[in-house]
């Protein structure tokens, strides 16, 4: 392959009928999709037509790579997994960072697609541009941990040797919210990606480390830009000297913490909770991904509390507020307890924790009975009936198999108040662990839009500069956000794309360059928009096809509130929602009434053929 | 005479110690004295001119305006910006200042 920074392969594996095969990827699919989230986006439309079920041996579930993942970048061993998913049953794309982005095509290729569905729990293994399906009921039961274990000692593998990503046992029981968790504590964690590889019968995916290769095409170049992304990110908010707790009492500050539940936005304990205490406080370990200078993720030992000595890893940010505010909880070892126990089970925090706080508000307020929770006392802070209650959802045990199906089915079949308490969006994704009614409207809005089942197009409304698009005065405001919003989409899509980690690699030109450099392209900022754009209405169109509504593009009752305290109290996104949509569809050259990519638009970005479609 | 207090958050509070007390690696506090009528825009000019950092990363003082994604609290609430500048100091008024960024 003439461009650089791609194999051209993509591995196929057939769970149905045990068998593998090798694709080439031809240059101009290459150029127009670029990589992760854009190859696959194009590929679950050709694959997965309408009427597929995402839990239909005909879904995919597909792993990809980008141009930059293994290319040097620092820290850029990312990959993305899309396929149709069961909290929306809709599109899903996630990514996880690691080593896995990189291995995979050290191993030979820049993606895999599995279809089909395997008789029994197997796993793959990918080493030297081979595949091999293998017995994996060995693995039934185990958590994502010794999952990891297991497979590294069977294949007598030292650590670094292998990358290995699984399932644990909520994907083996069909939680609707499992991850897909690998390389000791990264995820692909968004609707339910590791539900579809549980229905699927697949465990685990095993890549071998290899050996580069692959072209690039300036590796001069390539040096000097990626420096020169190192030394951005060193100053790119508060995440290189404390990583992304750093910014959990700024996120206090704007109303953005989620304490019980959006019952209240005050929690006065933020302060030995962020990233700043942790790192002063705790003993903190490098665990940095694959070959990164920033190295944000890091593993902790507990110094204080009833959980001294517990080893874990540090929790992001998402976590801290998951399994600290949201839940009640004001003691940081047992965030790292509850981030372990979570990641452990394989399921996604943030649907987790919005289910659990969810639960204890209904507790407190006299919906459910301790006997209706089989015995756990699930007041506000009650951190070990937390975990006992995670670990009865892995495995949908009594009052977990209701919670396992994700916080808006739950509370839909409860009914009567109840229903009203539940955060999500009405197309059944759930946002990130924020409160979004404080300073991150932009991100309320986009997660109600999103055409991922994440966020689609938002750096929380910030650093709109970094693109050349004009900044945002006020994150209040209906009508710059809901424009600048529609604006900026596209940007972190295509950074989705290329198989970077936002943390290490947060500058979309310079990242740009490092592109450019690897594969010997002169793309601009325009066709990065473009590029973006393309897998937006990709995405878009697929979700359209699959049952969308234009109605679902809504917050649930207490995720559209107004806060009642705090910093952001009584701000009201939803007095103008219904024109703040006809903006963002009109700027996004979407119909203002239904949502639909226009044909002029689907034309503008080479997507003729979905025209069709709609 | 009218006394208020403000808080930086998340960073420079290292950086204007002396001046400003740090209480945590993230929070440093500073109080002072101002005239009756001073408004927040008033405060921050001064603030700026005394303190070379604070006019690299919080107010502009070209412009007279705050850096894009600085956010002001008056009194523990968001203030927006289109009002932020006009707004006259009491007796015991706090001013946070803290960024605003992506990610985490």
């Amino acid at each position: 392959m003439d461009i650089g920074g791609y194999l051209g392969k993509i591995l196929r594996v057939d769970l149905s009928r045990s068998k593998t095969s090798i694709e080439e990827l031809n240059e101009s699919f290459i150029k127009k999709w670029v990589g992760g989230v854009g190859f696959g986006a194009r590929y679950l439309y050709e694959e997965v037509p309408a009427g597929v079920q995402w839990s239909d041996p005909e879904n995919r579930l597909i792993w990809t790579s980008g141009p930059l993942s293994g290319s040097g970048v620092y820290g850029a061993g990312t990959f993305n997994v899309a396929s149709k998913g069961p909290l929306t049953n809709l599109a899903g794309c996630s990514q996880a960072n690691g080593f896995f982005g990189a291995y995979l095509k050290f191993s030979g290729f820049d993606g895999i697609i599995f279809q089909g569905k395997a008789p029994h729990l197997v796993y793959l293994l990918v080493k030297d541009g081979k595949a091999e399906i293998r017995e994996g009921r060995h693995l039934t039961g185990k958590d994502v941990w010794e999952t990891e274990d297991a497979l590294r000692k069977e294949l007598g593998a030292k650590e670094k040797e292998v990358s290995v990503y699984t399932i644990g046992p909520a994907g083996e029981h069909g939680v609707l919210y499992s991850a897909i968790v690998g390389d000791r504590g990264h995820l692909a964690a968004h609707n339910g990606l590791g539900t579809v590889m549980g229905s699927k019968n697949l465990k685990a995916v095993v890549t071998y480390r290899g050996k580069r290769n692959f072209m690039i095409k300036h590796a001069d170049l390539l040096k000097e830009k990626n420096d020169a992304l190192f030394e951005h990110a060193k100053g790119f908010g508060p995440f290189y000297q404390w990583g992304t707790g750093g910014g959990f009492s700024a996120l206090y500050g704007i109303g953005c913490l989620p304490v019980r539940n959006y019952t209240t936005n005050i929690f006065p304990e933020h302060e030995r909770m962020n990233g700043q205490y942790m790192r002063t406080h705790f003993e903190v370990r490098p665990m940095p991904c694959y070959m990164c200078r920033v190295g944000h993720v890091k593993e902790v030992t507990v110094t204080e509390g009833p959980y001294k000595g517990f080893v874990g890893e540090e929790p992001e940010y998402e976590q801290l507020a998951a399994w600290g505010p949201q839940i009640g909880n004001t003691d940081l070892g047992a965030v790292v307890m509850l981030t372990k126990e979570v990641d452990r089970l394989g399921m996604d925090c943030n649907e987790s924790s919005w289910t659990i706080g969810w639960v204890m508000e209904c507790y407190e307020k006299g919906i459910f009975s301790k006997k209706d929770l089989d015995g756990l006392d699930m007041r506000w802070g009650n951190v070990e009936a937390v975990r006992a209650m995670l670990n009865k959802i892995s495995k949908r045990e009594g009052i977990g198999d209701l919670l396992a199906e994700g916080v808006m089915r739950a509370s839909k079949k409860i009914g009567g108040e109840a229903a009203d308490w539940a955060i999500y969006t009405l197309k059944g994704c759930t946002p990130r662990s924020h409160d979004h009614r404080g300073g991150r409207w932009a991100e309320l809005f986009d997660t109600c839009l999103t055409n991922t089942s994440t966020l689609e197009s938002t750096w929380a409304g910030v650093h709109t500069q970094l693109v050349d698009l004009p900044v945002v005065s006020d994150p209040f405001s209906h009508e710059e956000m809901s424009t600048m919003n529609a604006k900026f989409n596209g940007i972190r899509q295509f950074d989705d794309c290329l198989g970077t980690c936002r943390i290490a690699s947060p500058n979309l030109k310079l990242q740009l360059e490092c592109l450019n450099a690897v594969t010997g392209w002169e793309l601009s900022l325009e066709d990065v928009f473009n590029t973006g754009r393309r897998v937006i209405n990709q995405l878009r169109v697929f979700n359209f096809r699959h049952g969308m509504k234009k109605e679902d593009e809504r917050p649930s009752r207490r995720y559209g509130s107004i806060p009642v305290d705090g910093p952001a109290q009584n701000k009201n996104i939803m007095e103008k929602w219904e024109w703040m949509l006809e903006n963002y569809y009109a700027l996004m050259g979407w119909d203002p009434k239904t949502g639909k990519p226009l044909p002029e638009t689907l034309k503008k970005l080479g997507l003729e053929d979905l025209i069709k479609g709609l | 005479m009218n006394r208020v207090t403000i808080e930086l958050w998340l960073w420079l509070g290292n950086e204007l110690k002396g001046d400003f007390q740090l209480l945590s690696e993230m929070r440093s506090v500073k109080e002072e004295n101002v005239e009756e009528g001073t408004t927040i825009r008033q405060l921050l000019d001064h603030l700026a001119k005394r303190h070379p950092r604070i006019a690299e990363k919080v107010f502009d003082l070209t412009k007279r305006t705050v850096y894009p994604y600085v956010i002001v609290n008056y009194n523990d609430r968001i203030i927006s910006p289109y009002e932020v500048y006009d707004k006259v100091l009491k007796d015991g008024d706090k001013i946070t200042i803290l960024p605003m960024y992506a990610g985490g």
